[in-house]
């Protein structure tokens, strides 16, 4: 008769020897190195490739696409206003010959402004309405002429686009669960880094700019003021320190906006002192007026 | 920061509570199989010819579920390649469980063997969590009462 019996197989031979910790800890800094080596290689690289582009080819593409950027006609005054602020900082921007910039006007309660692709400048009431003079303008203004200038737009799409595609091939692969999440984050703070950098450039070049029309920063540190005290009185959030909010946000803290201003104005040898030239008469009826 | 103290805490207690049960399991498993040594469960498909036997199915399945600690370190694993070691560990304790419980089965039959053993398995969780069912199953054979009366 034939026998047959179940021998006990010895322990663990089916299992990984390694502690699970240590393949978490191994795996965890080899994965980290290999998403932030990844990004900054991609956004290094699709930033250069995006700046070879000719400044003149991206705003023929741009104006090919028709996009309606705001809502103010031509001939609003408030528009008309700030390209000729745009066209009197020019100069100390040193904006190349043919860099044509197109200022526009959003009537919304959004506090912002931003270059985007084309040269174009948005500009929302939100942001305006809380200027007190032409110096703080005038500072927001050469702040986004200067990310024309370096190109920054069409280089933040470019270094977006390559990271994303990067990001999204490693992630791919591991789904969308936790860890991926984690490295897709990962991600984004490398990124994150590279567009504060460009703001801090922007903040440099407009200080330059600004002096050279006002022959002071006086000012200028203003709306960064004006923006602490807004987002202390919103979404501040105290429990986060200010090491980790300094990494995470994609603009450099207003305080060390600030702070940047006073020190370009040591390095430039201007005072930080002087007279503030006002908003233009008629400035609040252009604010409020409807558009057409 | 809120969602990563809450993901840290679930990667803290997926590891503690994993580890606690996953050794509790493999003490319990060891003590089963032994008990269970007596009753062979042979994967070839042709029963001893001995004499008559009883026929009758007999299966065992267990669902089990990663936590997030396993499945963090496996999606990680992913992106290099390797043994997937987080799960090798689980997947082995419910095969090993689901042939238990099949052998439970047979036991409770008065079975002498069960032969032509098999494992499936199938995904059935699809959140951030997978979840699989591992059934094994076989024939059991008893010695036939109406073969012994002949």
């Amino acid at each position: 008769m034939v026998d047959y019996e179940n021998r006990q197989p010895p322990e663990g031979i089916n299992l990984g020897g390694v502690h699970p910790l240590r393949s978490f800890a191994t795996l965890l800094v080899a994965a980290a190195v290999l998403v932030t080596g990844l990004v900054v290689v991609a956004q290094f690289a699709g930033a250069f490739a995006a700046r070879l582009v000719p400044f003149a080819t991206e705003r023929r593409v741009v104006q090919g696409l028709d996009i309606a950027f705001g809502d103010a006609p031509a001939d609003d005054p408030m528009r008309m206003y700030l390209n000729a602020l745009a066209v009197r900082l020019a100069p100390g921007l040193d904006l190349p010959h043919g860099m044509i910039l197109s200022v526009h006007y959003q009537r919304s309660d959004t506090v912002n402004a931003f270059a985007t692709l084309g040269g174009n400048l948005l500009f929302y009431r939100g942001l305006l309405e809380r200027l007190p003079s032409e110096n703080a303008l005038a500072t927001v203004m050469a702040h986004e002429m200067a990310h024309v200038l370096h190109r920054d737009p069409v280089a933040g799409l470019g270094g977006g686009v390559a990271s994303a595609l990067v990001l999204s091939a490693i992630t791919g692969s591991v789904g969308t669960g936790a860890a991926g999440d984690a490295l897709s984050r990962t991600g984004l703070l490398t990124g994150v880094q590279f567009t504060r950098r460009m703001e801090a450039r922007a903040d440099r070049a407009a200080a330059v700019a600004v002096a050279g029309l006002y022959g002071h920063l006086n000012g200028a540190g203003t709306l960064f003021e004006t923006l602490a005290e807004t987002r202390s009185a919103s979404h501040d959030r105290p429990g986060t320190p200010r090491w980790l909010e300094r990494f995470v946000a994609t603009h450099p803290l207003d305080e060390d906006r600030v702070e940047t201003i006073a020190a370009r104005a040591r390095e430039l040898r201007v005072p930080v002192t002087g007279p503030l030239t006002p908003l233009p008469d008629g400035f609040e009826d252009w604010l409020q007026a409807a558009p057409d | 920061m809120e969602q990563i103290g809450l993901f840290v805490l679930l990667l803290i207690v997926g590891y503690a509570f994993g580890r606690m049960a996953e050794r509790r399991h493999l003490k319990s498993l060891i003590a089963r199989e032994h008990e269970m040594n007596a009753l062979p469960a042979i994967a070839s498909r042709f029963p001893p010819t001995d004499r008559a036997y009883d026929q009758r199915l007999v299966s065992g399945s267990v669902v089990i579920a990663s936590d997030h600690f396993k499945t963090f370190v496996s999606g990680l694993i992913n992106v290099f390649g390797g043994r997937v070691t987080p799960f090798e560990s689980l997947i082995d304790r419910a095969r090993r469980e689901a042939l238990l419980r099949m052998k439970t089965e047979a036991q409770s039959l008065d079975a002498a063997y069960v032969f032509n053993v098999k494992y499936e398995t199938s995904r059935i969780g699809s959140g951030r969590v997978p979840a699989m069912e591992v059934l094994a199953y076989g024939t059991a054979l008893m010695a036939s009462r109406t073969a012994a009366g002949d």
